[in-house]
């Protein structure tokens, strides 16, 4: 006998019933559980319905589901770090590769209708006036969010263009910038203000914090996290700034916005990035396509933990860049004219786990070594500013800044949101987090809250898919040819899925949704269920032991005489409808459940 | 872990040359253990270095097996092919084969080679290139090309030039295009090359510098009437050929590896006792990087003997020995005195 966690389903008899929409938290809790995509999603999205909108072949609807939780569909379905596609039901032992879900955000952007009519549920004018400073993926999602509660919003931005990090840290060749362009204006249509090449700060010419706060009922700090991290060398350059010290080294984040900003960026014949993250790759791509002959990541411990998605890497790959692990840089070679010549590492084996599920690396004494290169970009993270604030804010020991659970600073009616308050992070949780930040200051605004989470669950007549959807291979996104993409800066790299990949893709999606349900009552344990289960997600229970906590455990049992219901494991399920399709007295029943935004 | 009375079992992923000699030894020196062998190739334990041979009239399969098929069971080990193990649980002690079998084991030994390295560049015309990595693979290679046919080899690499050497001796065209890899596994100096490279020539390879042709821009199917394949370099200069074959070195089989809780960088990282950092795992063979403390640094061993010498290595390790790894074998490339060029990678018995 072998006991199982069990949560009662709130709505177990569902079948019969119509659609209705429950605020029970076992059904919250259901959907939080069994949908791990959508739990995993820093903003929220609800992927398998937009999935099946796909295989319906009705993108503009599949686009705007995505929209609902996050205004930039077309941006992150090229460059979301997919930790959707990590949590992936399909991507668990033995179901094989995850889902594409990140590609297939990208399809309902790409193959929506032109002129499709964009959906947006608008409150009445509230009279509220909020200033957010930063027009990057933070600033952008909560100044959407509330225009759409009836603020009056102001986006004041430092550079000459909105988009942050997306249009002046990630290069066009991964985000082109008419998809971003025209994404953003949607965002901020609804009368959101933009000032651009407006500096906040106590700076002369800025505009002071403080200014803002009596202007405005609200603020947000939502300005990322662009200073970059010193690299810690040894010796004689231990303290000192490199990139100030020698010709030839860039910090990679400037390296790139610099680039953006217009201005003409050359690279050495032999480039050498240290760093693992996204920016690291981009820089070194980029300098492919700027001419250099050998690119090479540098890194301090495998390639298995660089944080990036396969796929980049491979494209990384193929395009020429080198990926060298367990070394760690400590000093500098110059050729004598003040130009860099080398760079010192020292080989390191791997230690443990950091707090945050990053390995650790640990050098090896006398096991220097020196490269020769003539470019190095530094790409090791960046860290967030605040002495430009002119305002005393409490910071946390991260040096970042401290918000409460209402999302504001120690300075009553100031906010902040996105990598300004989580140091460096993805542009998916900079948006999740804009969002979660924009409702915190209509809740602070309107003295309540106005928007409630609930799960809207309805019947669904029969299984959504087929068990050969379950033997798709995961369908590959098509990409530029080599020869083409590293001649322009800004060819895009992946071009798309044609209609047919995509459906194949889609069909692939489990649709986690789904909630199959057993009636005990009418089911006369013939076991044909279990017989055609693909997986161990029918199971006999002998009774319930109450364990703590109020939350029972079913206490499995492969005796037959002892069996006192049977009962389908949604967490071992995949959805495939063989259950169904086999039960004689049709006693299995299948209902949506999906995460939805009330009104209070 | 097994209790003291019951009998260990130990799993050996990998049938090469370190599987096969730790199998050996294993049974050598713990008779009551269970041993089992999973590995992908549906072919007991053959001789892969001798494929080459293919072209000069063996081949028929059995003559390339190293032991008859009665050595496995009478040395009482179990023999799994056609096996593809998909994942390792070092915590719980089991690995997972594709097919969803789950098997229990006391001690692993990872020796599941290395796979031919093809650069991400060229991942687009894999279809249209021939391997030559096993029995199958090289029958193919043999069906394919026609007698006296021309054979573009690309990269180089010791499997490739062993290759070449025969072809050109056999009496087919051999076409290499250099970079790189051209003497994978060797470190050759740039003063080195030049006199290694006529060497080539002198044997009857055709030379042509890739990296001077700009590298290569696509393979392509050749016209009707034409050899079977074409090489477009990026200068516009191209090569055509029967077939095409790369050569571009190994990259260590460790996917199934990954999340099993061992350290992995390029191979699967092991002490100088060939030691895994989980106590029960070990590794041998061209999967794994060593440690070498003369050297401050992990590193590779290549050739025959020294993978041999690591699967009886590891086989004692994991019967209760802790001696550590001593290379067993000459890494110099030479010139010998015909002109021909010789790797000690070439040897074996």
């Amino acid at each position: 006998m072998r006991a199982e966690a069990v949560r009662p389903p709130a709505a177990a008899s569902v079948p019969e019933a119509r659609s209705f929409t429950s605020d029970d938290p076992r059904d919250i809790a259901w959907v939080r559980q069994n949908v791990p995509c959508q739990a995993t999603c820093p903003a929220g999205t609800n992927v398998p319905a937009y999935i099946r909108d796909i295989i319906e072949e009705r993108y503009g609807h599949s686009y705007e589901i995505n929209r609902e939780a996050n205004v930039l569909p077309g941006v992150l379905g090229r460059i979301c770090s997919r930790p959707c596609e990590s949590a992936c039901r399909h991507g668990w032992p033995g179901n094989g590769d995850p889902v594409a879900i990140c590609h297939l955000k990208r399809v309902a952007a790409d193959l929506k209708d032109a002129g499709h009519r964009i959906t947006e549920k608008l409150y009445a004018p509230s009279g509220k006036r909020v200033a957010i400073v930063g027009g990057g993926p933070a600033g952008v999602a909560a100044a959407h969010d509330l225009s759409l509660f009836g603020h009056d919003v102001v986006i004041v931005e430092r550079e000459e263009r909105p988009g942050g990090m997306l249009r002046y840290g990630i290069p066009e060749f991964r985000l082109p910038r008419q998809v971003l362009d025209v994404e953003l204006h949607n965002a901020l249509r609804l009368g959101v203000q933009l000032r651009t090449g407006v500096a906040v700060g106590s700076g002369a010419g800025e505009m002071p914090v403080s200014e803002l706060l009596k202007g405005y009922d609200a603020v947000l700090l939502a300005t990322g996290c662009a200073a970059p991290v010193a690299l810690p060398l040894r010796g004689e350059w231990q303290g000192k700034d490199p990139a100030q010290e020698l010709q030839g080294i860039e910090y990679g984040l400037d390296f790139l916005m610099q680039m953006h900003r217009g201005q003409p960026k050359q690279v050495g014949r032999r480039v050498a990035v240290v760093g693992a993250g996204f920016t690291a790759l981009d820089c070194a791509r980029v300098a492919v396509r700027l001419g250099a002959e050998e690119v090479t990541i540098h890194i301090r411990t495998a390639e298995e933990y660089i944080p990036a998605t396969r796929e980049e890497i491979f494209e990384a790959k193929r395009e020429g860049v080198r990926i060298k692990g367990l070394r760690t840089p400590v000093g500098l070679r110059d050729d004598g004219q003040g130009r860099l010549a080398g760079i010192e590492f020292v080989q390191n084996r791997l230690g443990g786990w950091r707090t945050g599920g990053r390995r650790q690396a640990i050098a090896i004494d006398g096991s220097e070594f020196v490269e020769p290169c003539d470019t190095l970009i530094i790409a090791i993270g960046q860290q967030t500013v605040h002495d430009h604030l002119g305002v005393k804010v409490e910071l946390d020991r991260h040096g970042n800044m401290r918000i409460g659970d209402d999302g504001m600073t120690s300075v009553g009616g100031l906010f902040a949101a996105g990598d300004y308050v989580r140091g460096a992070s993805t542009v998916v949780e900079a948006v999740g987090h804009g969002r979660v930040i924009a409702r915190r200051i209509d809740t602070w605004l309107m003295g309540r809250e106005r928007r409630r989470q609930a799960v809207r669950i309805e019947p669904v007549q029969g299984p959504l898919r087929e068990r050969a959807f379950d033997f798709i291979p995961r369908q590959h996104m098509p990409t530029a040819p080599l020869g083409e993409r590293t001649r322009q800066l800004g060819r895009e790299v992946e071009t798309g899925m044609d209609r047919a990949t995509a459906l194949e893709e889609a069909r692939r999606c489990y649709l986690c949704n789904l909630r199959y349900h057993i009636d005990v009552d009418r089911c006369i344990f013939c076991r044909a269920c279990i017989d055609v289960a693909p997986r161990a997600c029918i199971k006999l229970v002998s009774g319930v032991d109450p364990g703590e906590g109020g939350v029972g455990r079913l206490v499995e049992t492969k005796e037959w005489n002892k069996v006192a219901a049977i009962w389908i494991d949604n967490n071992e399920c995949i959805r495939c409808g063989a259950c169904f399709a086999a039960c004689p007295v049709h006693c299995i029943s299948i209902s949506r459940c999906q995460l939805v935004e009330v009104d209070n | 872990m097994a209790p003291a009375n019951k009998p260990k079992h130990h799993v050996v992923v990998g049938s090469g040359v370190a599987g096969s000699q730790a199998a050996a030894t294993l049974r050598e020196r713990d008779p009551d253990s269970r041993i089992t062998i999973f590995t992908l190739s549906s072919l007991p334990f053959y001789n892969r270095y001798d494929l080459p041979k293919v072209f000069r009239g063996r081949q028929d399969w059995r003559e390339f097996l190293v032991y008859p098929p009665s050595y496995y069971e009478e040395h009482r080990i179990t023999l799994r092919r056609n096996c593809r193990v998909a994942n390792v649980d070092g915590r719980r002690r089991v690995l997972a084969l594709e097919h969803k079998e789950d098997v229990a084991f006391d001690t692993l030994l990872v020796a599941s080679g290395g796979r031919a390295y093809l650069p991400e560049e060229l991942s687009d015309f894999r279809l249209l290139m021939q391997r030559f990595a096993s029995f199958t693979e090289a029958m193919g290679v043999r069906k394919q090309l026609p007698e006296g046919g021309h054979a573009v080899l690309l990269g180089g690499d010791m499997i490739g030039l062993d290759l070449a050497r025969t072809l050109v001796d056999t009496g087919y065209r051999v076409s290499l295009v250099t970079g790189p890899h051209t003497f994978w596994p060797h470190e050759v100096s740039d003063a080195q090359r030049p006199v290694l490279l006529a060497a080539l020539e002198r044997m009857g390879v055709v030379l042509v510098d890739g990296v001077a042709a700009g590298g290569i821009a696509a393979i392509e199917e050749g016209a009707r009437g034409m050899p079977a394949r074409r090489v477009v370099f990026r200068d516009g200069s191209d090569l055509r050929g029967d077939v095409v074959m790369p050569f571009f070195g190994l990259v260590p089989s460790v996917e199934f590896m990954l999340g099993s809780g061992v350290d992995i960088e390029r191979g699967l990282l092991v002490n100088e006792a060939l030691r895994t950092t989980d106590e029960a795992i070990y590794a041998a063979g061209d999967v794994c990087q060593i440690w070498s403390d003369a050297e401050r640094k992990y590193r590779f061993y290549y050739g025959w003997k020294n993978v041999r010498a690591m699967g009886e290595l590891a086989a004692r390790n994991m019967t209760g020995g802790d001696e550590p790894f001593r290379p067993a074998q000459d890494e110099q490339l030479e010139i010998r005195s015909d002109g021909w060029l010789h790797s000690p990678f070439w040897e074996y018995e």
